[in-house]
């Protein structure tokens, strides 16, 4: 049973689904739910996904069956199949997607089976109420109802194109970003790579995910449902990678990935060690000022699964930063927790960060506190710092308490504006030194 | 519009929750035509039972209702809902510090908690994992309140939040609130702010206990200097859409006809709220907000109130403090002041004035806010091209009435931006003024435009005529951002849509 949360960094499945929906060009979703729950959900991702915006047809813009209490009584599936018929004459779009909210689902209105009655006009239909879950409920009855509806069955697989799955539009604030350059970085194998919601790819595009010949999912928590039904459906295997985040994450990603493809060890050294050397060449600006005045930094981090690893692990392995503590605020079951906790074995830092799993952000701060010695006033104390957070807008407070630096990077960040930046990659990981280290030279 | 506000009666505290406000008031949702047609729906009934074929998104009476009691100092929020529900905090959390520093409140972390309601609480009931949530936000925080908001799943199983707030009463120090907001029951999403207010009256007012003093003779001079000091005293309600320089404009204006004006209850303490009955008058700035509040007040401390109209414009705060002059009679101060404020006023606008005559405006949001907005910018020589109400409610029968425009167009409904962009395109207005969460929209189709409030502009008394007047003249000075965005973004909207007459989209329904 799930707990009670303080402060989640989540919404429910609908908001889940509607942030994903967001995230498909030209695809509209139509909710069935009482009046205020599409607008409000899909406002938590235009604020706090660093300002994304409704984009298409998102916020105020959402049909919705605005149902009410008659309806509650006497059940809302009329209403319904009247809100998609004037959807469909109204709004423009190469996809629509029914889903629901709580107050329909408890009355037992089948919603996707309206939708079924729609399928030759480009309606498909998902059960997405909040109590299924968080976001990342919604994301995979999403994504399930593509690979199910939408994408075409295929025999012939392409064995160079791969699907990215476990990037959740908006609650990967920098989603587009990071899908690009992880499209960039395969690419120069030669790898096409499906993504659903990056630049330039459509509905139609979609429906040729079938030939894919291979899943990489980037998530625990998100995507895996909808990993194990394109290989049900669509006979496509799925290998699991952890986001690529700086030289050591990219590097270790790539090997990865050119392996289950039968890409030559050799080639992908060769265009690894081309990357690498962009990559600090450009660093390179930075080493005077981090030496002079010493930037290393003790990292506290707070993140969702899909961040906290990555992050956790470039500012070790890469830029040298010292992991103090990683908390994770999305994995709940024990196995999952040891599984993702072996992980960080393999950092190469002589300290090795603290690895916890707290849902409720507030926690965080006397977790920090306990496991650093307490200052007796003695003569001599090593005190904790000079600090650095890095997590979600909510961890700005424990920043401040802490008298650390902080940068927002987990979902959510309310405190900057994302347009196409990345922090994924060897490209990203540059934004991302620009960023941490800037917040140390702002005041200057 | 006095009339109708004292026509209401308010004994609604009985029960744990309030009245909706269609059970209660009656309000009119889906409407296009003109503002002569409007009224005469609204005195038939016509107009309330009026309904739309293809719907959008628009609020949630939870918003409003969590937006007025987490505003308050030292409290913690509880959600009793699954996750989504306010799960818009993680964005607008941060909000509170910016609002706190610009009243000169200390900072303060806001806290929330979700009860997180999942398949397995919907069979079972969620009280327990309430009652732990209610637990921890005590022994973790020790607010002064625990406010709990009632989501739609609760409402719809039936957990029964307010006997677990009577069970743990005595065991922890915080008053615990609850608030029912559920989303499904209303579509007059200010039904929320009675919501909430019905938690606050319950609650949260309790007036202190009254000091004896040991000094001879003292209880009798402080009772009789108490005793003037609440003879002058206003309070005036604000709103979460008004700003800080809002409250010091209105307070300056009462303070200069010798009155003494406290501002509540946003943000204030549970000390503040508990003295709340030391006033000789409660006034509103916005029907819409909180009748249901003042009206309760009046049952409970005998204090008089007044719900007039917004102080927006010249013609507005004129009105809105004579109305306030005439309850102290002092008319003969307010007249003076009126004329020294108005006629160095309009000097400052003359500028303005000729920059803006002749354009054309269009003003959508609030029913009280867009009406007195699109009054003054037509004072200042703007032509009204239409207005767009979230809801129509009988407050403003008075105020649509003294715009003695019949003809102007009226759209009603909370967001449904197709019809308002259908509306607009034929419109073609120089300016728009709206709503958060529309401008957006309006930007898309190319349209100049600005918000009709902000926590940081000032928007009220005569100041805020010059601020609103100062902001259209400067949107105007370069309009490039929207010709961009409109000429490289696309709107949802199919062509033959704006082809059509938005009224087609209006029915008849059974019900509300």
């Amino acid at each position: 049973m799930a707990e009670f949360i303080e402060r989640a960094k989540f919404t429910c499945a609908l908001g889940g689904a509607l942030t994903t929906i967001a995230g498909i060009n030209r695809a509209v979703p139509i909710v069935h739910a009482a009046g205020g729950c599409a607008a409000a959900l899909s406002g938590t991702y235009n604020l706090a996904a660093g300002y994304r915006g409704t984009g298409y047809c998102g916020g105020t813009m959402i049909p919705t069956t605005n149902i009410s209490e008659n309806n509650i009584v006497f059940g809302g599936e009329e209403r319904l199949e009247e809100q998609i018929e004037n959807s469909l004459e109204i709004l423009d779009a190469d996809l629509y997607i029914v889903i629901t909210g709580c107050q329909v689902e408890i009355i037992g209105d089948d919603a996707v089976g309206v939708a079924r009655r729609f399928k030759d006009r480009n309606v498909i239909g998902a059960s997405t109420p909040g109590f299924l879950g968080n976001t990342f409920k919604g994301y995979d009855a999403i994504l399930k109802a593509l690979v199910k509806d939408v994408i075409t069955p295929s025999k012939v697989k392409d064995a160079r194109t791969v699907n990215i799955l476990g990037t959740v539009p908006g609650h990967d604030v920098f989603y587009r970003g990071n899908l690009d350059e992880i499209k960039r970085l395969l690419g120069t194998f030669g790898v096409k790579v499906n993504t659903f919601f990056g630049t330039g790819e459509s509905v139609a595009d979609i429906r040729g995910y079938g030939e894919a010949g291979l899943t990489i999912l980037l998530s625990d928590q998100a995507g895996a449902e909808t990993a194990k039904l394109l290989t049900e459906f669509h006979d496509i295997p799925s290998i699991k990678a952890d986001l690529p985040i700086g030289p050591s994450g990219t590097k270790a990603f790539l090997f990865q990935v050119g392996e289950a493809l039968g890409i030559d060890k050799e080639y992908i050294e060769a265009i690894i060690e081309k990357e690498e050397r962009h990559y600090y060449s450009y660093l390179e600006r930075i080493i005077d000022i981090y030496s002079d005045i010493d930037f290393q930094r003790y990292a506290v981090v707070a993140a969702d699964s899909y961040y906290a690893y990555s992050l956790t692990r470039f500012l070790a392995d890469d830029l040298g930063w010292i992991p103090f503590i990683t908390s994770i605020n999305d994995i709940t079951e024990e196995e999952e927790q040891e599984n993702y906790r072996r992980k960080f074995d393999s950092i190469t830092s002589e300290t090795r960060p603290k690895v916890l799993f707290k849902e409720n952000a507030g926690e965080l701060l006397k977790e920090v506190r306990n496991s650093w010695p307490y200052n007796h006033n003695q003569k001599y104390y090593d005190a904790f710092g000079p600090a650095f957070v890095v997590g979600s807008s909510i961890e700005r407070g424990l920043a401040e308490k802490l008298g650390a630096n902080f940068l927002s990077v987990a979902f959510p960040v309310s405190n900057r504006v994302v347009l196409n930046k990345s922090y994924a990659g060897f490209r990203g990981a540059l934004t991302l030194v620009e960023d941490l280290i800037s917040e140390l030279v702002s005041a200057r | 519009m006095g009339s109708y506000a004292d026509s209401l009666t308010y004994h609604y505290l009985g029960a744990d929750a309030p009245p909706t406000r269609e059970e209660r008031i009656g309000a009119c949702h889906a409407f296009c035509g003109s503002c002569g047609e409007l009224a005469g729906g609204i005195k038939s009934g016509c107009a309330q039972l009026q309904n739309r074929k293809f719907a959008q998104s628009g609020g949630c009476q939870l918003t409003l209702a969590v937006g007025i009691v987490s505003s308050f100092t030292n409290v913690v929020m509880i959600i009793h809902s699954p996750l989504g529900c306010c799960s818009n905090f993680v964005g607008t959390g941060g909000l509170r510090k910016t609002m706190r520093a610009s009243k000169g409140k200390p900072n303060e972390e806001f806290v929330w908690l979700h009860t997180n309601l999942d398949e397995l609480d919907v069979v079972q009931g969620g009280i327990d994992k309430l009652r732990k949530a209610i637990l921890y936000a005590e022994k973790e925080y020790h607010p002064e309140a625990i406010v709990i908001a009632n989501g739609c799943v609760p409402g719809i199983i039936g957990d029964d939040v307010d006997s677990l707030a009577g069970e743990l009463k005595d065991q922890i120090t915080a008053k615990i609130v609850p608030v029912h907001c559920e989303g499904f029951k209303s579509k007059y999403v200010a039904s929320g702010y009675d919501s909430a207010y019905h938690g606050v009256l319950r609650y949260l007012i309790e007036p202190p206990q009254k000091e004896w003093s040991t000094v001879p003779g003292g209880n009798e001079e402080k009772e009789a200097k108490d005793k003037y000091r609440i003879s002058r005293t206003v309070n005036i309600f604000n709103v979460g859409s008004n700003s800080n320089g809002d409250e010091i404009e209105l307070s300056r204006l009462l303070s200069a006809i010798g009155l003494i004006p406290k501002v509540l209850p946003l943000h204030a303490s549970l000390d503040d709220l508990a003295h709340i009955g030391e006033a000789a008058l409660n006034v509103s700035i916005c029907a819409t907000h909180d009748d249901y509040l003042l009206g309760h007040l009046k049952e409970r401390f005998g204090t008089d109130y007044l719900i007039d109209t917004l102080p927006i414009g010249i013609r507005n705060t004129n009105q809105w403090l004579r109305k306030i002059a005439a309850y102290f009679h002092l008319e003969e101060e307010t007249e003076k002041l009126i004329a020294f404020e108005v006629s160095e006023l309009n000097k400052a606008l003359e500028p303005f004035k000729q920059v803006l005559a002749g354009k054309k405006v269009f003003v959508g949001g609030g029913e009280t806010r867009i009406l007195t907005t699109a009054e003054f910018f037509y004072s200042l020589g703007m032509e009204l091209t239409g207005v767009k109400a979230h809801n129509v409610d009988r407050f403003v029968e008075d105020i649509l009435e003294d715009m003695n425009a019949p003809k102007l167009l009226i759209e009603v409904g909370a967001g449904q931006p197709a019809e308002e962009l259908n509306l607009l395109k034929k419109l073609k207005p120089d300016l728009y003024i709206g709503h958060m969460n529309a401008n957006g929209w309006v930007s898309k189709l190319g349209i100049p435009n600005f918000p009709l409030f902000g926590q940081s502009l000032n928007y009220m008394g005569y100041s805020g005529a010059f601020e609103l007047a100062r902001k259209a003249v400067k949107i105007l000075k370069n309009t490039n951002f929207v010709k961009n965005v409109s000429a490289n973004t696309s709107l949802p909207l199919k062509e033959d849509w704006y082809d059509r007459d938005p009224k087609e989209n209006i029915k008849e329904a059974v019900n509300y």
